[in-house]
């Protein structure tokens, strides 16, 4: 008899955001006995504060619009990095899979003749992004969550999983423990999905959940699996920067989508000098024409002006905006002035973008629609993660797989908005998919070894031994704090060298962390643990960003300014075989003609 | 231009924090615990929590998780009230003391944390997703915006167990399949693409259904996302009583007020 709780089943998904539902669901309707363990609630996971909406271009709000040019904007925010063929099948298959979720009930808003309504966005040519006012994600979510019911999938909720088991090579399942009761819990799968998200929480000043703290990143890379793309973290240009309490709350680009405007202190639209030379051509060069744009899209009609800047990609407007607050031209707070009020009717401003109107007004005795927000950057979204074959997302070690944030390669250097709702649909479905195939291709379970079962419960009872020890929550914020000064929004040598330094002594102390109180319910012990992770992940993405010597897209260099065209050609891959984490250079795949060519058009 | 340092003035308090406390381990009942926490006007309820466990007992245990009140996690009575304790600012409590204690009718699993399996049992009881067979007629189902907005006052909850756990009828029978299960029922009763309304309302039309509210209006005070709860469930009532599932003579629901 095993001494603890064990379950059996053909497919392991571990997340219940947007990714882990999609791949539950689909991995139970090719026949898989399906488990899907959540450390949260069902319901609440980060997927449900995504605000602004799904990119796929259903054309319904402009006819232009095609899979070929949702590719070329998703590739062109990259800055080219993306895996290629992740960004195709995205493209590809992201109207179905909004269509589809429509079908499951989910509510969208509407154009004149019932289709889903679309709304623009920085860096869609064309208004792209499908929405449910700014709560596209609690939608999203709720549909996924009552067509898992409906299903009947096993949902174990508020249930961590540790540390995934391994049989040789191949993945055997995952140790966890019950959140409620502190007890073990043993998985045995024959396949398993990751679906954790991100690792947001590793910063200060953070848009995320308190729930992202790389789970799914260091399990990956602890079982051997490669990481890709982890230097390029997406700081997203606008989240609260006052009161101090909120600081870092999401400020959907929704704002911006519908005629919202940065300002500096002086009141000048400083994004009209920050256009990059990518870019340059495809946005408005007056404000004139940039208000004829927003004049056209509140008219529901084809502008016959280009896009204001403000809606130039993510790591485009952060940087400008840091930079304004840096030469003294920023809001009192520390940050700058994005403005509605000026540019839409308090009626319009409400109904568009309600839980902005009511977030502003509860948290900060702001009214958005007389008064401008002060905004800044915001750690958001992880463009890093598991390295996976893009068809499948199964990673390098057999197995497992990797969908949603805690994949890597789809979004390249930068993520354009939108682009993550519609990425855990598209590949949320494939690794459901490919892991309920890979299931059914094997005979047996794989086995698993109690030997590394009882070294993660003694690891896992670390935290309740010694008699004294240091509070986790003393060592989380000085992670926080030290990661957002060195290895933040602009990076250089001197900093990420500090940064590898102060990690080793952040480990050493969370080698002495002491938990208070008894093993049931205690957020204290989950974070003493979950402090490894974001420690081993943080170190990761600071390698990464040393070895990477220019500036592009989410990582900048400020000791390397300029974008490197040799650079342009190679992924870094992360790896930790032993005790070291190590850092490799990698080729792109080589990408077929017609997207090159695709990539390369002019308008 | 506006200062916001000029509006905004910290009037920072010393409160009194009272915190019903359980461990199930240790404890026989529920006992009150107290602890003095300098709190500045902009904190919320949720950050004066996190003083007391990061900084004077990292015992306490307590839900949280998007900490803007989007998820939904930290439910808890606050003063007497329900609410969320990410969307309550200091300066708006009434007194120098913070009572806090777990939400009503729902088992304490340990200080703050209830469990929340029958909230959940409740609501997939009403077929929370959409039941239609039929082939749609295009590439998509289209709904008029008129159509959409009949129940866009239904699809803002969150599952936070604010309105169920406020309302008095349930608290005195925890059969009741409660406010949020009714909310969630009327999201898709009338959604104009759904075809599983008969099956939900004979469901809901039971005395452990809707007729078991008596219209205290808890529900609508305690709702963090302020959706009309009681009239929520007055409409699926008025279903009841007339058979009318006309979509388009149902009473009407203000958006945005």
């Amino acid at each position: 008899m095993n001494k603890y709780e064990q379950h059996e089943y053909d497919v392991m998904v571990v997340g219940a955001g947007g990714a882990g539902l999609r791949a539950a669901i689909e991995a139970s309707a090719h026949g898989a006995k399906t488990a899907l363990v959540c450390k949260s609630l069902l319901g609440k996971a980060h997927t449900v504060m995504a605000e602004g909406g799904v990119a796929a271009a259903l054309a319904s709000a402009d006819a232009r619009d095609s899979w070929q040019v949702h590719f070329r904007d998703t590739m062109r925010g990259g800055n080219f990095l993306n895996q290629w063929r992740m960004a195709q099948l995205h493209a590809q298959e992201a109207p179905d899979r909004v269509r589809e979720l429509q079908e499951w009930g989910a509510v969208f808003d509407r154009t004149k003749d019932g289709g889903i309504l679309q709304r623009n966005f920085g860096g869609h040519t064309y208004p792209r992004l499908a929405h449910v006012g700014d709560r596209t994600g609690l939608e999203m979510i709720r549909t996924l969550q009552d067509k898992g019911i409906h299903q009947g999938i096993d949902v174990f909720m508020e249930c961590t999983i540790r540390s995934l088991l391994k049989d040789g090579d191949r993945v055997a399942g995952g140790f966890g423990y019950w959140r409620e009761t502190g007890r073990f819990v043993l998985f045995n799968a024959k396949a398993v999905v990751l679906a954790t998200g991100g690792i947001g929480r590793c910063w200060e000043i953070s848009s995320n959940s308190w729930e992202y703290t790389a789970d799914g990143h260091a399990m990956a890379m602890w079982a051997g699996a490669d990481l890709v793309d982890m230097e390029f973290i997406q700081f997203h240009p606008t989240g609260m920067v006052w009161p101090p309490s909120v600081r870092g709350t999401l400020i959907t680009e929704g704002v911006r989508g519908e005629g919202g405007v940065l300002k500096n202190k002086d009141g000048e639209r400083f994004m009209f000098r920050n256009i990059p030379e990518m870019f340059r051509g495809d946005y408005a060069e007056t404000e004139e024409e940039a208000d004829r744009w927003v004049a056209s899209v509140i008219a529901n009609e084809r502008p016959d002006a280009r896009r204001p800047p403000e809606l130039l990609k993510r790591d485009v407007v952060a940087r400008a905006i840091r930079r304004e607050v840096i030469a003294g031209r920023g809001s009192p707070h520390g940050g700058v002035f994005l403005d509605i009020a000026s540019k839409r009717t308090p009626e319009e401003i409400v109904r568009k973008l309600p839980g902005m109107y009511h977030q502003f007004k509860e948290l900060a005795d702001v009214d958005i629609t007389k008064d401008p927000m002060e905004v800044g950057p915001t750690c958001h979204y992880m463009m890093g993660g598991v390295r996976v074959n893009p068809e499948t997302q199964e990673s390098t070690v057999p197995g497992l797989f990797a969908a949603g944030e805690v994949s890597g390669g789809m979004h390249g250097a930068n993520r354009l908005g939108g682009n993550s709702l519609s990425d855990l649909l598209v590949f949320g479905k494939r690794a459901g998919e490919f892991a309920a195939k890979h299931a059914k291709g094997m005979d047996s379970f794989p086995s698993i070894n109690q030997g590394e079962v009882e070294s993660f419960a003694r690891e896992a009872l670390g935290p309740f031994d010694p008699a004294e020890g240091e509070n986790p929550y003393t060592i989380h914020e000085d992670l926080r704090t030290m990661m957002q000064r060195r290895v933040g929004i602009v990076r250089s040598e001197d900093d990420l060298r500090f940064a590898l330094e102060e990690l080793g002594r952040l480990r050493e102390r969370a080698g002495r962390v002491k938990s208070g109180g008894n093993i049931q319910y205690n957020p204290g012990w989950h974070l003493a643990l979950d402090l490894w992770n974001m420690i081993d992940i943080s170190e990761a993405v600071t390698r990464a960003a040393l070895t990477r010597t220019e500036s592009r897209g989410g990582h900048t260099r400020e000791d390397f300014p300029e974008t490197d065209k040799e650079w342009g050609k190679r992924n870094l891959v992360i790896r930790k075989p032993g005790d070291e984490i190590i850092v490799a250079e990698e080729p792109l795949a080589p990408m077929p003609e017609d997207l090159q060519a695709l990539v390369n058009k002019a308008d | 231009m506006l200062s916001q340092a000029e509006l905004i003035d910290p009037q920072a308090r010393t409160l009194t924090v009272r915190i019903k406390r359980y461990n199930p381990e240790v404890d026989e009942k529920p006992h009150w615990e107290e602890y003095k926490v300098e709190a500045d006007g902009h904190d919320r309820v949720l950050d004066v929590i996190q003083k007391v466990k990061w900084e004077q007992d990292d015992t306490l245990s307590l839900r949280r998780s998007c900490a803007h009140g989007v998820c939904g996690s930290d439910a808890m009575r606050i003063n007497g009230s329900n609410g969320l304790a990410c969307k309550i600012l200091v300066k708006n409590l009434r007194s120098d003391t913070l009572t806090l204690e777990p939400i009503l009718g729902l088992p304490v699993l340990k200080d703050l944390i209830v469990d929340m399996k029958p909230f959940f049992d409740h609501y997939k009881s009403v077929m929370p997703f959409l039941v239609n067979d039929e082939q749609p007629p295009t590439a998509e189902r289209l709904q008029s915006p008129a159509e959409r907005a009949r129940f866009d006052e239904s699809t803002k909850c969150i599952l936070c167990a604010c309105c169920t756990t406020a309302c008095p009828p349930f608290w005195g029978d925890r059969k009741y399949v409660g406010p949020a299960a009714i909310v969630n029922a009327h999201r898709f009763i009338f959604d104009s693409r759904d075809r599983g309304a008969a099956e939900r309302l004979e469901i809901l039309n039971d005395a452990e259904g809707v007729w078991r509210c008596r219209t205290v209006f808890n529900c609508t005070s305690a709702c963090p996302r302020d959706i009309k709860v009681t009239q929520t469930i007055s409409e699926v009532k008025r279903l009841l009583m007339t058979g009318n599932i006309d979509l388009d003579t149902a009473p009407s629901v203000v958006i945005g007020n």
